[in-house]
């Protein structure tokens, strides 16, 4: 069981509070221009629909240079802004700490289930301190199901642009749903309502020091909560609408943690995902309505000449992770495509084959892992690039549609990953699992059929 | 005449004779040898085949990469290549073995200088697998980064990784078996130095402006909002 010790400032916080039945927990990096508008919106969610409640906002900062510490710690909620028909019996406490170790969400997100556990917190809800559409009902949404319904998790979901989210829509949602069989539609959300059980169970692991400490917290804790049976429903909260990630950091870095979270913990829950066929939906609280979206402007041409690039360049490490027939379509494709192509289309079986593949890769080790992950960028923009042509003029509903036709697809090809996924490389399936030795007719037939 | 002839026939048997009287018992000592370590190959052979299958050595060699360098569908088995490697090695102990038999001088030479020499060639070939192995990750890193990173000619820059370390392990190798090290060495050399002087030049001189413009670029692409957009998902 890990158990690092809490820090010493929590701990005396600890002592000083004692018990909370609600912790907000606020991940920051120098978020100090929207660090406080969170803080306001998860205070005044406090005061207006858990008056009876004990409740903390903790605030977990990687190191700001910017003042954003100070600014959580100084907000406050303007009373005559603030009309409440019950008067909080007892007032939100706040703190602020550094936390320590690997820098990332995920290190911060430790120190606040640390916290959590210390006051024997009923609920722990965490948000992103760079949201700019967050309201008070946000935390009611992310807290209720869990406090008064009996979930272990609640996950967001979002109306976001069509273009927004794209590893969540091209790999994470449809892979993910594919696997653990339910549609959580944000799976890394960022904003998440966790039970005292589920809580405790996250800090009982001992893969806190691994791309988890990164950015693979959000879907490292959805995919626990899928695989290990807790109950989980989703919460819808609108819009979201936060500042630009740091343009300093590499997409293929970010990739690179996600997916790699995702390809890891598929290894750990073999035996979960091979059980399971199909999806279902998960039960969603909160009245759902439309919503204005800051629009996204999307370079295809660039994302093109990436694919294209990497097509030419990337062949000889993609050859050990795809499938012979896979790699053919994808370098069959990468001639094609010029950057202002507008009939581009890396088909959804492609895409699928190339995702499977490459997540079978990643147990096998051909190669580093990490050079792996990151030679998957420029097939990724290839995707991106070609939902953006053919989403050009699509609705919302169409786009979601859409999604759903990739996400049905995973399913359909699942008995194909599971057929190679004991696999000793490209062109060989494990024997026990080789399609038509077993009559698996699905498996059969979920081989890659490249219909370009 | 006929007792000449005789004389002759039975001189030359009686060189015969004692040639075989000399040499046959170790000819067929040597031979017995021989046999018995063909035998002991082929069980050592069967048994390593049987031994080693599933106990994840085929696993190190496919994550560690080194299937990957040897094969280029990185499929290599190693119960086959140990098994082949332990035969090879017995038979040629049983050859040396035989050979000692006959305690010539040329055989004795022969034996010393195999035994000299062996633990160094094994040496020599382990610094080139190595070399290979480091050559091949060095390479995919850096075609990897420099792919990302956009940089001009990835592959290019990969191969030039992968020729250096090669060299670096050859030159190695040959100074272990004290074969052509000046030359190797010299050659290590005046590559990397050649190396070094045509990136020198080719950034201090004719890059310059390349170089900038790319620098410049690449913060300008940074800074788009087509860029910032994808980043936006997290």
């Amino acid at each position: 069981m890990a158990t690092s010790p809490a820090p010493e400032p929590l701990r005396q916080a600890a002592g000083e509070i004692r018990q909370a039945d609600i912790i907000i927990g606020i991940p920051s990096y120098n978020n100090a221009p929207t660090i406080a508008h969170v803080v306001r919106a998860a205070q005044a969610g406090l005061a207006k629909y858990f008056p009876q409640h004990r409740s903390l906002i903790v605030n977990s900062d990687g190191g700001s240079t910017d003042g954003t510490r100070e600014a959580a710690l100084s907000s406050r909620v303007e009373d005559a802004h603030l009309l409440l028909l019950a008067s909080p019996l007892l007032p939100a406490h706040r703190l602020s700490f550094p936390y320590h170790g690997i820098p990332g969400k995920g290190s911060a997100f430790r120190l606040i289930f640390q916290v959590a556990r210390a006051l024997e917190a009923k609920v722990c809800a965490v948000v992103d301190a760079d949201l700019r559409s967050i309201t008070p009902e946000w935390i009611d949404l992310l807290v209720r199901p869990v406090l008064h319904a009996g979930y272990d998790f609640a996950a967001p979901y979002y109306h976001r642009h069509k273009y927004d989210g794209t590893i969540t829509n091209s790999i994470v949602y449809p892979l993910t749903r594919a696997l653990y069989g339910f549609r959580v539609r944000q799976p890394i959300g960022g904003d998440f309502g966790v039970s005292a059980r589920l809580l405790c169970r996250y800090l009982e692991r001992e893969d806190w020091e691994t791309d988890v400490a990164r950015y693979g917290i959000d879907i490292w804790m959805t995919t626990i909560a899928l695989a290990e049976g807790f109950r989980v429903c989703q919460s819808f909260l609108g819009a979201k609408l936060h500042d630009a990630k740091d343009p300093g950091a590499g997409l293929s870095a970010m990739l690179h943690q996600v997916v790699g979270s995702v390809f890891l913990l598929m290894q750990e829950y073999e035996p979960v995902w091979r059980r399971r066929t199909g999806s279902e939906p998960v039960d969603l609280f909160g009245f759902r309505y439309d919503v204005g979206l800051d629009p996204i402007a999307v370079n295809v041409e660039r994302m093109l000449a990436a694919f294209q690039r990497g097509c030419e360049e990337l062949r000889e490490v993609w050859a050990l992770a795809l499938e012979p027939a896979t790699l053919a379509a994808v370098t069959e494709l990468g001639r094609q495509a010029t950057s202002r192509s507008r009939a581009f289309r890396l088909e959804d079986e492609l895409w699928t084959a190339v995702v499977f593949d490459f997540a079978g890769a990643h147990r096998r080790r051909p190669l580093e892992r990490g050079l792996l992950l990151r030679s998957l960028t420029p097939l990724y923009l290839g995707r991106v690039a070609s939902f953006v042509l053919e989403t050009e003029s699509h609705f919302p509903e169409q786009v979601e549609e859409r999604i759903e036709q990739l996400c049905l697809c995973f399913e359909r090809l699942k008995p194909r990953l599971a057929a190679h996924w004991n696999g000793t490389g490209p062109g060989e399936a494990a024997p026990e699992d080789r399609p038509g030795l077993h009559g698996t007719r699905s498996a059969e037939k979920a081989r890659l059929e490249v219909s370009r | 005449m006929i007792r000449a002839l005789n004389q002759v026939l039975e001189g030359a048997l009686a060189r015969l004779s004692a040639l075989a009287i000399t040499y046959l018992p170790a000819l067929l000592a040597a031979l017995a040898i021989l046999l018995a370590a063909l035998a002991a190959a082929a069980l050592a052979r069967w048994l390593l085949t049987r031994v080693f299958k599933g106990i994840g050595v085929d696993r190190f060699l496919r994550q560690s990469g080194i299937a990957s360098l040897l094969t280029r569908s990185g499929k290599l088995r190693a119960t086959p290549v140990v098994a082949a490697a332990v035969y090879w090695a017995i038979l040629l102990a049983g050859l040396l073995t035989a050979l000692s038999v006959f305690d010539s001088k040329l055989t004795t030479r022969a034996i010393d200088a195999v035994v000299l020499v062996f633990p160094k060639l094994v040496i020599a070939a382990v610094i080139v697998v190595f070399g290979l192995w480091l050559a091949q990750y060095l390479g995919r890193s850096v075609l990897v980064w420099a792919f990302n990173e956009n940089l001009p000619g990835p592959r290019r820059l990969a191969a030039a990784v992968r020729l250096v370390v090669i060299l670096a392990a050859v030159a190695t190798a040959a100074d272990q078996l004290n074969f052509g090290r000046h030359v190797f060495l010299a050659a290590f050399i005046l590559l990397a130095g050649g190396a070094a002087l045509a990136g020198g030049l080719a950034l201090g001189l004719g890059g310059r402006d390349a170089l900038r413009r790319y620098l410049e670029g690449r913060e300008a692409r940074r800074q788009e909002q087509g860029e910032r957009s994808l980043w936006d998902h997290l």
